[in-house]
């Protein structure tokens, strides 16, 4: 009966608790789609990061993500080979040469890494074969090189242009070899284009003069939940004299991003709530105030205080779950269906490519949010009902009765 | 049986720093089945010596003994269970719970008492049946006229068999024929069930039915007779 009694009381002043049930629908609402854009950028960010060249995880011969100097190299590729073929969550691999060098134009030059890539098996691991914006990717043919559009745009170059390619070899000497741009490739980070360019692997290694030696393994797994086992089990095989580094050994910032954010949400849910907060007290207080007498009556007949008080706080709770259901409704209704169109960022393009997200950014739905945000809610109302309650059992029945 | 006993009940209030004495060492018992009307000019103090009979007050000084029992000094939940089982309330403005149908108001305070639904209904039911409001049972208080809603208030307050039913002006805002009909039905009650009713009301409608009369004078007890002959 108190039910009963909590949910008429909550229709009788239909007008006020529709507008509380409206606060509380939009907040959990813009709470979720904030949630949900925000998570989905960031996630955009580590998986273009991962897409475009990091991968999964990478194989080095030891300290070579903290100094790549190219004697740091990978001579034994047939016991690191058999490693990754014999593993049955790694879905593709491709060898790399990765080394720091300068690319020039006859009207400019510019510095960045040259990667030396197995055309065939590169495009398989990572996405720059479906950037490519203008020309083709590599075909393995020899002093090919494919680059950025801001790299080409530097360099004054075009498709079919000549570049020349310069780096430190393994002897100690310069290593130099003339390229023909094949293609322009356009990702979502403007920093990457940039500063990568592509060469095939055997180019790559005749320029620095490193025989069959590679300088990287680029792996996808199967199931990116399973990066960190796989990378054990690499490690495990592989020893000491490698390196085997997951995406997030390689991307520190953006991982530690994540996690910051993940932080951040809490910070933001704590100021909507305290938003919401003095609204419910200031609703619910007026609920109680518009009720003294009818309280009196019900402690004159002999309720007792505490049953008064959840009596009050049964009434914002079922504002709270109602409010919170239907908000949560239309929260995963908008981040399902922007996910899928995505939202066009096109007048941000600029910057957000700086961040490496892309203008178009997918909103995503965590079960991290719809939780976070089905406890948050709900306590908020009954943290901003407590106050009024108290209030309700303070009264006393003789003036109660009375009051007008 | 002695039902409730006052012993020199004082109240004092304080406006505005001036104390006012409501009542002055009040020494009143009341037996079961009693018929009694507290009457006496405004200011006398009949709704606060009511107020403190049915624990809703406290005294300045002084004890209240219900069914020999002292409640002048038990806790608020304490209280409240014996308003509860003991006691019912007719207040003039009937305050009957809004929300709530005439039915559902009869059955809230055997909710309270953990009875379960069905006894409830139950015995709703019987009560408006003797009180011939069964008609009333879906209705509403903003549905019902005042003579119909305070029937459904006496409906409420001895819904509980409680020791006494408290009535603080009851027919205060009913017409006289409304008003008569509904002492009729207390009478009623009173007789058939011997139960003890104690009226506050300075209506001469209400104080011609007195089997005992109090009259109350600047808080203190002016006249408390036994009236043998109703005009």
């Amino acid at each position: 009966m108190l039910l009963t009694i909590a949910w008429r009381n909550i229709w009788r002043n239909r007008r006020r608790s529709m507008i509380v049930l409206l606060s509380i629908v939009v907040g959990v609402a813009a709470m979720m789609f904030n949630d949900g854009l925000s998570v989905g950028m960031i996630r955009q960010m580590l998986e273009n990061s991962i897409g475009s060249h990091v991968s999964h995880i990478q194989i080095h011969a030891n300290g070579f993500n903290d100094n790549k100097v190219i004697q740091k190299n990978i001579t034994d590729t047939h016991l690191v080979e058999r490693m990754l073929d014999e593993n049955g969550n790694i879905a593709h691999w491709s060898r790399r040469v990765v080394t720091y060098g300068l690319l020039s134009s006859a009207l400019n030059s510019s510095g960045g890494l040259i990667v030396g890539v197995e055309p065939d098996r590169e495009p398989e691991v990572t996405s720059i074969r479906r950037s490519i914006i203008e020309g083709t990717y590599l075909t393995g043919a020899s002093h090919e090189v494919v680059i950025g559009r801001k790299l080409a745009e530097k360099l004054q170059v075009g498709v079919g242009d000549k570049v020349v390619g310069m780096a430190s070899a393994l002897s100690g000497d310069v290593g130099s070899d003339l390229f023909r741009v094949v293609g322009i490739y356009e990702t979502v980070s403007s920093d990457f284009d940039k500063t990568h360019m592509f060469t095939t692997l055997t180019n790559a290694q005749s320029m620095l003069e490193l025989g069959d030696a590679v300088l990287e393994y680029a792996i996808i797994v199967d199931d990116a939940r399973q990066v960190e086992k796989v990378t054990e089990e690499l490690r495990y095989h592989l020893g000491d004299a490698y390196e085997v580094l997951s995406y997030m050994d390689l991307l520190p910032l953006l991982v530690a991003q994540v996690d910051m954010y993940d932080q951040m949400m809490y910070i933001v849910y704590l100021i909507i709530a305290l938003a919401m907060i003095f609204g419910i007290v200031n609703t619910m207080l007026m609920s109680v105030f518009e009720r003294i007498q009818e309280f009196g009556v019900l402690m004159a007949i002999g309720m007792k205080n505490s049953l008064v008080f959840w009596m009050v706080m049964l009434e914002a709770v079922i504002l709270g779950a109602i409010g919170t259901v239907v908000g949560l409704a239309i929260g995963i209704l908008l981040i399902l269906l922007f996910g899928s169109v995505g939202i066009d960022f096109s007048i941000f393009a600029e910057s957000l490519t700086s961040f490496g997200v892309g203008a178009i950014i997918y909103p995503r739905l965590t079960i991290n949010t719809v939780v976070s945000v089905s406890i948050i809610i709900p306590l908020t109302m009954i943290l901003g009902a407590l106050y009024p309650a108290l209030r309700a059992t303070r009264l006393q029945p003789v003036t109660a009765i009375r009051y007008v | 049986m002695e039902v409730i006993r006052l012993k020199h009940i004082e109240k004092t209030y304080s406006d505005n720093g001036v104390p006012v004495h409501a009542l002055r060492g009040v020494d009143l018992s009341i037996s079961q089945g009693e018929f009694v009307v507290i009457a006496g000019p405004s200011g006398s103090g009949k709704t606060t010596l009511l107020n403190i009979m049915g624990a809703l007050d406290k005294p300045t000084q002084g004890r209240v003994f219900l069914e020999k029992e002292d409640i002048s000094e038990k806790s608020k939940d304490q209280i409240a269970a014996y308003r509860l089982e003991k006691l019912g309330f007719v207040f003039q403005a009937y305050n009957l719970i809004p929300v709530l149908t005439a039915m559902e108001n009869i059955e809230f305070s055997m909710m309270l008492l953990g009875i379960e639904e069905n006894q409830r209904r139950e015995r709703a039911r019987e009560i408006m049946a003797e009180l011939g409001i069964e008609e009333l049972a879906a209705k509403r208080p903003n549905e019902m006229s005042g003579g119909q809603q305070q029937r459904v208030a006496v409906a409420r307050a001895i819904v509980n068999n409680p020791s006494i039913i408290l009535a603080d002006e009851p027919t205060a805002n009913l017409d006289s024929e409304t008003g008569a009909n509904l002492l009729d039905l207390m009478e009623k009650m009173n007789r058939e069930h011997n139960l003890t009713f104690i009226f506050s009301s300075h209506d001469h409608q209400v104080i011609d039915r007195a089997r005992r009369l109090i009259i109350l004078k600047d808080g203190e007890i002016e006249k408390d007779e036994i009236v043998t002959e109703k005009a």
